[in-house]
Formats: C-alpha cells, sequence, structure tokens
C-alpha cells in the first residue's frame, strides 16, 4: 500500500524498514508502526475472530480499548497490536481462529446466536450433570482470545521505579502539557505520563488551527518541544497508568525502546497532587455489524492517515454525532478518501465552518441521520443510513464506514481514585460529583473542545495542583480561572444511546460478544443495574474493561428500563489496561541473610533451606536423616553454624526493668559468669521465645533470642514497655556475632588447642559464661550450652572473624574427627534430650506451662505487671489443656511423622517431632495431648495423612530419652 | 498500599513501612485486684471505630519507634499527623 | 598459627587490582577496571559506632556536637555523625583510621553488625529509585542528611552526603551484615544499565576528600 508519505504529522519514518512474519509471509512495515498498523499497510483487515461468535474483527479505535486486534506476538497471546510498536523480525499470530482470521471453519457460529442467549454458560447443560464436562471442554475449545501455554517463560528484562513528585500529570495531550509546564515554573518536580509513544493527544494529527492561526500538529509539536527542555519535568512516553489510589499514589508501566534496557517497567508514583488530562475516546455507534471490520471510529481513520499514512479506506460513509467527525471527514477527502454520505445524528448546532468546508467539497451532508446496517459478510461492502426515528432509510456503498456516536472521558482515574461518579446533562459524560483530595481535571474530559480552552485549562490544572502541593500561585490560578471562563465551554453532546434497530447483531461490547440483545435478555431476567448487566451478559469484563461498552452499558439500561434515576457508570479497577504480569512482578529480588561461613559451608556440602530470614545448612550429606552427623556429635564432636540466633545488647537505667517485663523468670538474678535461661510470654501467656542472659555490667546486660524471634524482639520490648518511658537503650547485635555450636565429648579436647584459658569442668562449668581473646585479636564470647546434650561450648565471635574461628577450630579437630552438623541434625538431638523448639514443640495456643517451662515463671515480681503473667496464673488452675509428653513408639520401625494427629474419636493432640534414634534405636518424640492423656504408659493412637484407615499406636514415656541425668552435657 | 503515616521522626511514610499496633487502650492495668475478665477485656476487646480513632504504629522498617496517630478507618487516611512519643 | 583475616559481608566477582591489609581486613585500594561511575565500594572495614543515652545531648563524640534534630548529619575530619532520633545517633569513621571505643557505656562498636557500602558518581539516584522509594532527591533535605528506611525492601541507614538536581551525588548505606550478598547482587543488577562497578577505597577517599573540601 502507498503511504502518504510528506505528512507533517507523520509518526512514522517511512525510509527505515521494519520486517514481521505473518501466517508464514514476511510483510514489511516502517519505524515508527504499530504491529496493527503494519499489517494494515499489508492488506490485512480481518485481525482476528471473536470470543464466542467468531465474527470477523478489523481496527476500531487504534488505542486498544477491545480486543478487535489482540494477536500472538513473539509468542505472548492477546498483545493488544494496535498499542504494540512494530519492531524487525516479529512473528505475529492471529488468534481463536480454526483455519484463518480470514477464513475460519468456525464462522458458522455466528448463526447459532439464538442458541446463546446471556446467561447461557450458566444455565443451559448442565442437565444431565454427566454432559457438563464435555460441553464445557467443546465449548472452551470453540470459544476464547489467545492461548497461553502452561510452560511459557516470559521473556525480557522487567524493571521497576518508586519515584517521587509534587505533581504527577496524567496524559500528554496539549492539555496535560500546559499544565506540567505551568506547573513545573513553581520548581516543583513534575512527572508527566503519557500512554502513547509521542506526546500530543488529540493536537498531534489534526490540520485545524489555534486563535492565532498555528496547525494543532504543530502546536502540539511546539508543546512536547518545550515539555523535553523543562528539566524538572520528568517525560514518561509509552506508559498507561493501571492504578490510581487514594493519598494520590499513580501506578504505571512504561513500554521500553530499543535502548532502554528494560522490556517494560513498573512505575509507582507518590505526588502531592495530580492533574488528570487522559482526554476524551469515542463513544461507539450501536447499529447493526456495528464492528464489522471497515466500520471504525473518527479517530482511527483519521490517525491511520495522519500518523501513519495510510488512507483507511476508498470509498467512505461517515455516521457521526460531534463537530471532530466532520473535521475528519474535511481532512481525509483533501488526503483522497472519496466520502459518498455524511450522516450527522444532530438535528442542528454542528460547527457552520466544518457544513461549509463540506459543502465546498460537495460531500451531502444528511443531519438527523444515522447507520444503522453495515452490510457485507467479512467486510463492509455497504452501509444503510437512516432518519434517526427510524422512519426513512437509504443505501450507500462503501469499503470504510467511519461511525462514532460521540465523545466520552477517560474517567478510569478518577474511579480508581473512588470519586463518586454522577452524570452531566449538557456533555453527556460521567465525571465526578466531588473530585479526589488534589485531583485537577484539564482539557478534554471536562467537556471542552477549543483548542485554545484546553490548552488554557490545562495551564489552570498545573498552577492549581502546583499550589495544592506548596507553590503560592493563587494570583495566577486566579487569573487563569478567568482566562478560561471566557472561552468556549464545554459542548452539548449528543445524546443518541441507539440508532434504530433491535440489536440482535449490535454489539455493545466486542471482547465478550455482548449484544444489545443480549443486554436487554439479562435485564428481562431481573439484571436491571448496569453492574449486574456486566457480569450476567459480560459486558466489559474483557481486556478492554470499560473502554467500548463504558458508555453506552449505563446510558442503554437506563433508556431500556425507563430509569428516573441518573445513570450510573459501571467501575474499573487495576489495572486500567492490560498489563504483563512480569511487569507487576519486576525484579523480584530474592533477599535473604546469609551466615558469615554461608560459603564454606557450601563448598563442606552443605544443603541450605530458607528458615526465616535466613539460609542455613540443613544437612551436610544426601542422607536425609543425618545418621554420619547425629552419632559423630553423640561419639566425638561437631560443629554447628548457629550465626542465626538473635543477640541483643540492652543498657541503660531502666535496662532491668524492661527485662523484667518481658521476660517471666526474675531477671534480677542474671549473672555475671553464668548464664540465665527463661522465656518471653505474649499477654495470652503463650510463649513466644526462649534464650539465655547474661549481666556484663551494670545496667548492661546481652541476651539471646531464638532465630525467627530475632527480628522482631525490640520491637517488642519497645511495645510493651511504650507507656512506661523507661530510660533503656537495644543494639541488635544479631548480625555482628557469628555463632559456633562445639558440642560432642571432644568438644574441650579442640577448645583447649585454640583458647588460652582454664576449660576445666571445675574453671568452666556448666551454665556458665566467659569472654577472651583468641590468639589476642579476636573476642569471643563463650556460653557453656548443652543444647544437643553433649558437652558444648557455644562460642560467638565477630563475623568477620567467624570463617578464621571456623577453620581454627576444624584444624584442631582434625585429630577428634571433627565434622559439620546441620540443622536437622540438631533437631534430633535436642529431641532426644527432651529440649523444645518453640515453633515446633508449640504452637499459638501454647503457654509457658503446658510446654513444662513452669519452672522459669516467677510468680512473685508483679510489680514488673510482666507480659503474661496475668494469664499464666489464670491458666494455671485449667483442667483440659494440651500438655507436651514423650512418647515412644509400639512398633519402633514406624515413627509418626511430624505433625500427625492423635485421635479417639476426635482429635487430642498431635506429634510434635518424633524420629527413630540412632542412639538407642527406638522410635521417639515429644507430643502435645490433652492432658488427661499425659499419665506414664497411656496408649496413644496416631492418626497419620493418607493412612487408609490404619492407625499407629504409641504409648507416653519419661523424657528425656538420652543421659536424663545430664552427665555428659554437664561433664 | 495507598496509605501514608507521618512517623514522628523520618516524617512521611509509605503505609508498609510500619507495623499496626491496635488502638490506643492506655498503659497495662496494675496486676493487684485484677480480674480475668478486666484482664482480657483490656487485651481483646477494641472500639472498632467507624471513623476517626487513635492507634499505635511501629516504623518497622525506618526509625524502629512506637508512636500514635489518628485514622481514619472508614477511608483508610492518616487524620492528623501523630503525637511524638518519643 | 594459621594467618587470621577478617572477612566482608560483600564480595564483587571483579578481581581486585591493588590491595592492602590493614587490621586484618584486606583492603581493596583500586579495582582493574573500575570504569566512569557510578560507583559501589565496600566500607565494611569502617568503624562504626552505635551511641544511646537518655542525655545524648551532652555526649561530644570526637568533639563533636551531635546535629539536634533527627535526620540531621555532622561531617568533619572523617567523622560523620546522624542523629537518628532523640537518644540515639549513628557515628561512622571515614578516615584511615578511627579513635578507640570511649569509656562510656552509651556507645557500642557496631562496625560487625551492618553492610557499610558507599555508592556515588554521576546518575546514582537513577539507580536508588529503582530499588527504594524513599525521597533521596527532595528537593527540602540538604545533604548530609539521614534517611532510616527500606532499601530493596530491607531496613536501612542511608546517609545522602552529596547531591545535584541531575541526579548524581552519594550516599552511603548500612543494612544488617547478612543481607550482604543479596544487596550487591541487587545493586549490581540494577545498577547495570548506568554502568555501576566496583571501585576500591581510594576512589572513596578521593570522593570524600572533595566533599570535605566543600562543606
Amino acid at each position: 500500500m502507498n503511504r502518504l508519505n510528506q505528512l507533517p504529522t507523520l509518526r512514522i519514518d517511512p525510509a527505515v524498514n521494519h520486517s514481521l512474519t505473518y501466517r508464514g509471509r514476511t510483510y514489511q512495515g516502517v519505524a515508527g508502526d504499530t504491529v496493527a498498523t503494519a499489517l494494515f499497510a499489508n492488506g490485512v483487515r480481518i485481525f482476528g475472530r471473536s470470543l464466542k461468535y467468531h465474527r470477523p474483527r478489523g481496527l476500531y479505535s487504534l488505542d486498544g480499548e477491545c480486543s478487535n486486534t489482540c494477536m500472538e506476538v513473539d509468542g505472548i497471546p492477546n498483545v493488544r497490536a494496535e498499542n504494540t510498536l512494530l519492531e524487525n523480525g516479529m512473528t505475529v499470530k492471529e488468534q481463536n481462529v480454526k483455519g484463518s482470521a480470514e477464513r475460519d471453519w468456525l464462522g458458522f457460529m455466528d448463526k447459532l446466536d439464538w442458541m446463546m442467549p446471556a446467561g447461557f454458560y450458566y444455565k443451559i447443560m448442565h442437565k444431565p450433570a454427566a454432559i457438563w464436562p464435555m460441553a464445557m471442554k467443546q465449548i472452551r475449545k470453540a470459544a476464547g482470545l489467545g492461548i497461553i501455554s502452561a510452560d511459557h517463560k516470559m521473556k525480557g528484562r522487567y524493571d521497576e521505579q518508586f519515584l517521587k513528585a509534587e505533581v504527577t500529570v496524567i496524559g500528554g495531550g496539549a492539555a496535560g502539557m500546559a499544565a506540567a509546564l505551568a506547573a513545573a515554573q513553581s520548581g516543583r518536580r513534575v512527572i508527566l505520563l503519557e500512554s502513547r509513544p509521542h506526546l500530543g493527544g488529540c493536537f498531534d494529527y489534526r490540520v485545524s488551527t489555534t486563535s492565532d492561526g498555528t496547525p494543532l500538529h504543530e502546536r502540539a509539536r511546539q508543546l512536547a518541544e518545550k515539555v523535553k527542555q523543562t528539566t524538572n519535568i520528568r517525560l514518561f512516553e509509552h506508559t498507561s497508568m493501571v492504578g490510581a489510589y487514594n493519598n494520590n499514589l499513580i501506578t504505571a508501566f512504561q513500554v521500553g525502546k530499543a535502548d532502554d534496557g528494560f522490556t517494560e517497567c513498573y512505575i509507582e508514583i507518590r505526588s502531592d497532587s495530580v492533574v488528570v488530562a487522559t482526554g476524551c475516546i469515542e463513544r461507539p455507534l450501536l447499529f447493526d455489524n456495528n464492528e464489522r471490520p471497515g466500520v471504525m471510529q473518527v479517530g482511527c481513520a483519521h490517525r491511520l492517515a495522519r500518523t501513519y499514512g495510510l488512507l483507511p479506506g476508498n470509498a467512505a460513509v461517515f455516521s457521526v454525532g460531534h463537530n471532530p467527525g466532520l473535521e475528519a471527514a474535511v481532512d481525509l477527502f483533501d488526503l483522497g478518501l472519496k466520502i459518498n454520505c455524511v450522516a450527522d445524528i444532530r438535528e442542528d448546532g454542528q460547527d457552520p465552518a466544518l457544513l461549509l468546508a463540506l459543502t465546498e467539497r460537495k460531500i451531502p451532508v444528511l443531519k438527523g441521520w444515522v447507520a444503522t446496517k453495515a452490510h457485507g459478510s467479512k467486510m463492509v461492502q455497504k452501509a444503510t443510513l437512516c432518519t434517526i426515528d427510524g422512519m426513512v432509510k437509504r443505501q450507500f456503498s462503501c469499503d470504510l464506514l467511519v461511525a462514532s456516536a460521540g465523545l466520552t472521558p477517560v474517567s478510569g482515574p478518577f474511579i480508581l481514585a473512588q470519586a463518586i461518579m454522577g452524570y452531566d446533562d449538557h456533555t453527556g459524560y460521567f465525571l465526578p460529583d466531588q473530585l479526589p483530595e488534589k485531583m485537577f481535571p484539564a482539557g478534554r474530559i471536562t467537556g471542552i473542545n477549543d483548542p485554545d480552552a484546553i490548552e488554557t485549562s490545562g495551564r489552570l490544572a498545573g498552577l492549581e495542583a502546583a499550589s495544592a502541593a506548596g507553590a503560592d500561585l493563587w494570583t495566577k490560578v486566579a487569573e487563569t480561572r478567568n482566562a478560561l471562563a471566557a472561552m468556549p465551554g464545554p459542548e452539548r453532546g449528543c445524546k443518541l444511546v441507539i440508532a434504530p434497530v433491535k440489536g440482535r447483531k449490535s454489539f455493545i461490547c466486542f471482547d465478550e460478544d455482548a449484544t444489545v440483545k443480549s443486554v436487554k435478555q439479562a435485564i428481562d431476567q431481573g439484571f436491571d443495574v448496569p453492574e449486574l448487566v456486566k457480569r450476567f451478559a459480560g459486558v466489559g469484563l474483557g481486556p478492554g474493561q470499560g473502554g467500548i461498552p463504558g458508555h453506552n452499558l449505563p446510558l442503554f439500561v437506563a433508556k431500556y428500563t425507563a430509569s428516573k434515576e441518573t445513570p450510573k457508570p459501571t467501575t474499573v479497577r487495576p489495572p486500567l489496561v492490560p498489563a504483563f504480569i512480569a511487569t507487576y512482578a519486576g525484579y523480584n529480588h530474592h533477599m535473604f541473610k546469609r551466615t558469615p561461613i554461608h560459603h564454606s559451608q557450601k563448598a563442606d556440602g552443605g544443603i541450605f533451606r530458607n528458615i526465616g530470614v535466613w539460609q542455613r545448612a540443613r544437612y551436610f550429606t544426601a542422607d536425609v536423616d543425618c545418621k554420619e552427623e547425629i552419632l559423630n556429635v553423640r561419639n566425638n564432636v561437631g560443629m554447628l553454624d548457629a550465626s542465626t540466633l538473635g543477640k541483643f545488647r540492652i543498657h541503660g537505667p531502666d535496662a532491668l526493668k524492661a527485662l523484667q517485663r518481658v521476660y517471666v523468670s526474675d531477671m534480677g538474678k542474671a549473672g555475671k559468669d553464668r548464664i540465665k535461661y527463661s522465656a518471653m510470654c505474649n499477654d495470652d501467656g503463650c510463649v513466644i521465645d526462649d534464650g539465655v542472659v547474661v549481666k556484663r555490667g551494670e545496667n548492661d546486660y546481652y541476651f539471646t533470642t531464638s532465630t525467627g524471634r530475632a527480628g522482631q524482639t525490640a520491637e517488642w520490648i519497645r511495645y510493651h514497655t511504650r507507656y512506661d518511658n523507661w530510660d533503656f537503650h537495644l543494639v541488635n547485635l544479631t548480625d555482628a556475632m557469628g555463632v559456633i555450636n562445639l558440642s560432642g565429648p571432644n568438644a574441650r579436647k579442640v577448645l583447649t588447642k585454640v583458647v588460652d584459658i582454664d576449660l576445666s569442668n571445675e574453671a568452666f562449668p556448666f551454665s556458665g559464661y566467659r569472654e577472651f581473646y583468641i590468639q589476642d585479636t579476636i573476642f569471643t564470647r563463650a556460653l557453656r550450652l548443652g543444647f544437643v546434650g553433649e558437652l558444648s561450648y557455644e562460642l560467638h565471635v565477630p563475623s568477620s572473624y567467624m570463617q578464621a574461628v571456623w577453620d581454627l577450630l576444624t584444624e584442631a579437630g582434625k585429630a577428634f574427627g571433627i565434622r559439620n552438623f546441620g540443622v536437622e541434625a540438631q533437631n534430633v538431638l535436642r529431641m532426644e534430650k527432651g529440649h523444645i523448639i518453640l515453633g515446633q514443640e508449640s504452637e499459638q495456643r501454647t503457654n509457658l506451662l503446658d510446654v513444662g517451662l513452669g519452672f522459669l515463671w516467677d510468680r512473685s515480681k508483679t510489680v514488673a505487671r510482666t507480659v503474661g503473667a496475668v494469664a499464666l496464673r489464670q491458666a494455671a488452675n485449667d483442667t483440659g489443656r494440651l500438655t507436651l509428653v514423650g512418647i515412644r513408639m509400639e512398633d519402633d520401625a514406624r515413627p509418626a511423622r511430624d505433625g500427625s494427629l492423635i485421635v479417639d474419636n476426635k482429635v487430642r493432640g498431635y506429634v510434635a517431632t518424633m524420629r527413630r534414634s540412632f542412639t538407642s534405636g527406638e522410635a521417639v518424640g515429644m507430643a502435645l495431648v490433652e492432658s488427661q492423656l499425659a499419665g506414664a504408659g497411656t496408649r496413644l493412637e496416631i492418626f497419620e495423612d493418607e493412612c487408609n484407615g490404619v492407625r499407629i499406636y504409641a504409648r507416653v514415656v519419661p523424657m528425656p530419652f538420652y543421659d536424663p541425668e545430664g552427665e555428659r552435657m554437664k561433664s | 498500599m495507598a496509605l501514608t503515616l507521618t512517623c514522628p521522626i523520618c516524617g512521611k511514610r509509605n503505609g508498609y513501612e510500619f507495623r499496626f499496633g491496635g488502638e490506643d487502650k492506655g498503659p497495662r492495668p496494675p496486676e493487684e485486684g485484677l480480674t480475668p475478665g478486666a484482664w482480657c477485656d483490656y487485651v481483646h476487646m477494641n472500639n472498632c471505630t467507624a471513623g476517626v480513632q487513635k492507634e499505635w504504629w511501629f516504623h518497622r522498617d525506618g526509625c524502629g519507634s512506637w508512636f500514635t496517630t489518628w485514622r481514619d478507618t472508614t477511608r483508610n487516611l492518616e487524620a492528623e499527623p501523630p503525637e511524638a512519643n518519643k | 598459627m594459621a594467618d587470621i583475616r577478617r572477612q566482608s559481608p560483600m564480595r564483587f566477582n571483579t578481581g581486585p587490582c591493588r590491595t592492602e591489609v590493614r587490621d586484618n581486613w584486606t583492603v581493596t585500594l583500586a579495582y582493574d577496571d573500575e570504569g566512569d561511575g557510578p560507583w559501589l565500594t565496600d566500607l565494611a572495614h569502617k568503624i562504626r559506632w552505635d551511641l544511646q543515652d537518655g542525655n545524648i545531648d551532652a555526649v561530644k563524640p570526637s568533639g563533636l556536637t551531635i546535629p539536634a534534630s533527627p535526620g540531621r548529619c555532622t561531617l568533619a575530619g572523617g567523622t560523620l555523625i546522624n542523629r537518628m532520633n532523640g537518644t540515639q545517633a549513628s557515628i561512622y569513621h571515614l578516615g584511615a583510621k578511627a579513635p578507640a571505643l570511649p569509656d562510656f557505656a552509651g556507645y557500642t562498636d557496631v562496625s560487625e553488625s551492618m553492610v557499610f557500602l558507599a555508592l556515588f558518581g554521576p546518575g546514582v539516584f537513577y539507580i536508588a529509585e529503582k530499588l527504594t522509594n524513599l525521597d533521596f532527591m527532595d528537593p527540602a533535605g540538604k545533604a548530609p542528611f539521614l534517611l532510616q528506611g527500606p532499601f530493596c525492601h530491607i531496613p536501612c541507614q542511608i546517609v545522602i552526603l552529596e547531591k545535584t538536581p541531575d541526579g548524581s551525588g552519594g550516599f552511603l548505606l548500612t543494612c544488617s551484615r547478612g543481607y550482604g550478598d543479596s544487596m550487591v547482587a541487587a545493586i549490581l543488577k540494577a545498577g547495570a544499565e548506568f554502568n555501576l562497578r566496583p571501585a576500591g577505597e581510594n576512589r572513596f577517599d578521593t570522593w570524600i576528600s572533595c566533599l570535605s573540601g566543600e562543606i
């Protein structure tokens, strides 16, 4: 197809060719083309088939308000071809066709519309029930848009940006640009979003002029140049707004250009105020076959010629309801389009200059006429025009029917920002009754069409927005408001709801193939408000949301139900335009913590698991039972990286008071050389954390928490002291120190080789705490604990030195069979010893007494108002709570799984942890059971998932299962 | 997502930097003479005001301070700037 | 006896060109190809203190006055003091040597707790806005100033030392040490399109001495 190559309005570069592959053939487009315009230039008129009826569909709006030109582009289905810039080498496929878009075997579906009334999918084919799965399969084969393959991997780079500005302007037309420029004069940061790949809006392609005689397209380019030269305006082109939230949070996504380094970029903008200059789209005209390829909206036809240099047809009929329609007819005629007739819905009120221009060009104009039918099975061949009362009809042959009922504002941003929408009688627009805070409308969205007024309203909104963001521009605001008042105001809109047709083939929503007839059926069945019709008849549920039916549906429902109430538009929701999930996902950084020796643990064969915010080594061999690791701790010596342990310093005059508040024990007894073990409860007495405390100096304590609680500990302590104004200070040292747990009968022998202090049991006994330097350099805190039930030293060393200490111990331990053990081995070792892990031997409702830690609670310190104490006092007398007990399977070869239920005729408890002990050969574990079942020797029935009715049995036995006297731990 | 709160230390920030700490119910009652019912009411009973209420918030991702502020629960917007709580 | 070395929480996959051992740290002075900026420098070896006291305004770290209002910072003689809240300040020693921790209970040496890095050079704030919604380029904020908030979803302390309207300048960032690798990976990924490269201590020192001249 020959392009109009010399127009000043073009947004293509005819000198740069881009090719695409479609149906096995290579087509040439040019730089600046969209996929749709490139195909159109090559004679493609049918882009795909519709959802239900397999009707042919073509270019209609050019801005992606409907799914007509959704295609599969480079393997991605449902891409809006008219919004996607052509890139060299793209592969494009049509959707929902059996055969081709041109010759679709399922085209006969269009004749079966009588079988598919509104709601048929919910109501038909479910009797008998057996037929439904088959019917559903067939329907889904025949209907739908693109097909997503389950293993599809998105290509490309998805970026994200979190921006701040004082003023955000949505829409880069003349009003938006004027608003941005006006707001930027105040020095405030301004962000300007434009959904098309270039600025200009409705000025971009028009040759009519402003009051000083500048053609609009030239004016658009002047403004764009100014915007680009203003340093405090950040311009985002090809960026669609997808969400607007209260507090003026705007989300959008930008489509990357070749040199951008991203495919799409998610943008989140916080600004003080927002200008909405999204302009208007067109209100589709409802008549028979109103979506036949060859029927298109005014802007579509006009922009095809002016922006892309493509004449939209050879011979045209216009059926319009507004002046831009007449303007387009004049301009397209001048560009070489033959126009057989222009029908204007309005009886009067047309711009006289445009009428004169049409007369001069000998184009017949019918006032008070409207199209009622497009003829032609695949393409428009002929149009029937009719007076709006339906009395007189005439037919005109044509291959292009430009049809539009008028304009409709793009009010999505207001609806998203939760404005209450009203109906304006003069323009016929749905506009907010009350604007959301600090949101200002500008340009055509307010109903104006005069070019000077559009710019001035933009300037006004920009000044208002900057003022709302703190600039003092109120004098200028008043001046501009006066200037605007002197200009032409909103124009009266065309009110015709539907051409005089029955509506069996008049489509109100293209995406879901919803006709006027199906809307009538829905209303007749009682779904008589737009929000209900929308869901029942599927009007506006497609990719375009309300783009095509948004304005017509409420008008039609109001008319058909003869409602006296103001019509209300249906709600749109984010994303306002279709966006990739990959774009929302953005970077998807996986942020997690590594311990100081993460990399050497990995080199040692560690298999890592996510545990809270950390990754920890769970096993060091493929043996998930960890036999070697466990037995080595029992017989020789092992080393565990326990760096994830929470570690804190608390200091200040009221430090002890704070500890007394959150710990159940009397923390006044915490000593200098001995550790004090205690627990924290919540206000219900449920145990949430345990750890040890050391008093390192006057008003200066060091304490540990479990891995999972470290992140919340400061928050917790401050929360429970928030009314007290106590003078204490917390320092989170969790990451400052690596922790090495050196455990096993040979632990002392290993450590002796590395440190200089006396490690004898008398000099450094169980529960002792010591501080010393390793090699006079590495400050070390050593705690004698026995979590795994053996002689153990827990060494807290500066993180940067942890690898060095680990290596020293590894070297020293070689002679004693030292080796790594992981989290799972520790889990088994401590379970044999009857030591609990909170979260494993407890759940949300488990209190301190249930798990047998009641001895930690000091009942006498009521003055401290200890968190949990009141509830514990109450719970102490409760019967029927769960109690932690030791259990052993009757069959040692068959340990129950963690979490299995203990049952009789109802659930009586559950197994917390159970393993077959390598030390004793017995299948032992811990369980929380109702207190009546806690007596030694009680037989417990255990239900496992998928046990097929077969129960397994255990008995309550004394704990611990290993070294009950603690001789090994304390030796 | 759109909620912003004004931290007395850090200023206005995105809502998701904060943790909700419940309605403001005053200091912990003394343990002496406290009935279980009164205690449960203190811990668990809430007014759930439909409108502006005083609440505790924690600047979890920021300075780590607890403070009170007023929020309009019907619009999920901060109604008044907060009281500084040290 | 084994040679004791300290390890930084951050790792770059770039071979260093010149290093120096200082207090058991292997400090990279310069990398082979540091590019034209922006740059990312590991400052793990620089000493940082936490200071908390009920009467903090009376404390004079290294003889300096602590800024009165939260968010404000003082940079003098290689010592940076950041006021965090009513009772707390952080102190970064950016110079080659740091004084010994004063014998006062309010101080804690937290050098080991945190990742400590500098991001500086042309367009550096355009990298930042890909990772955080904190307002680095707030026209009202006059460098140096402190932001406490999420960076890459991780709570951080960030000190903006220099900023120009074109998005250039630089800042220091600390976060929990365990996040070192994750943080570096995220920053380098976001900075790739701006040609962000690791830089050695020399380049950081040059920047800081330029700044100190200005301030």
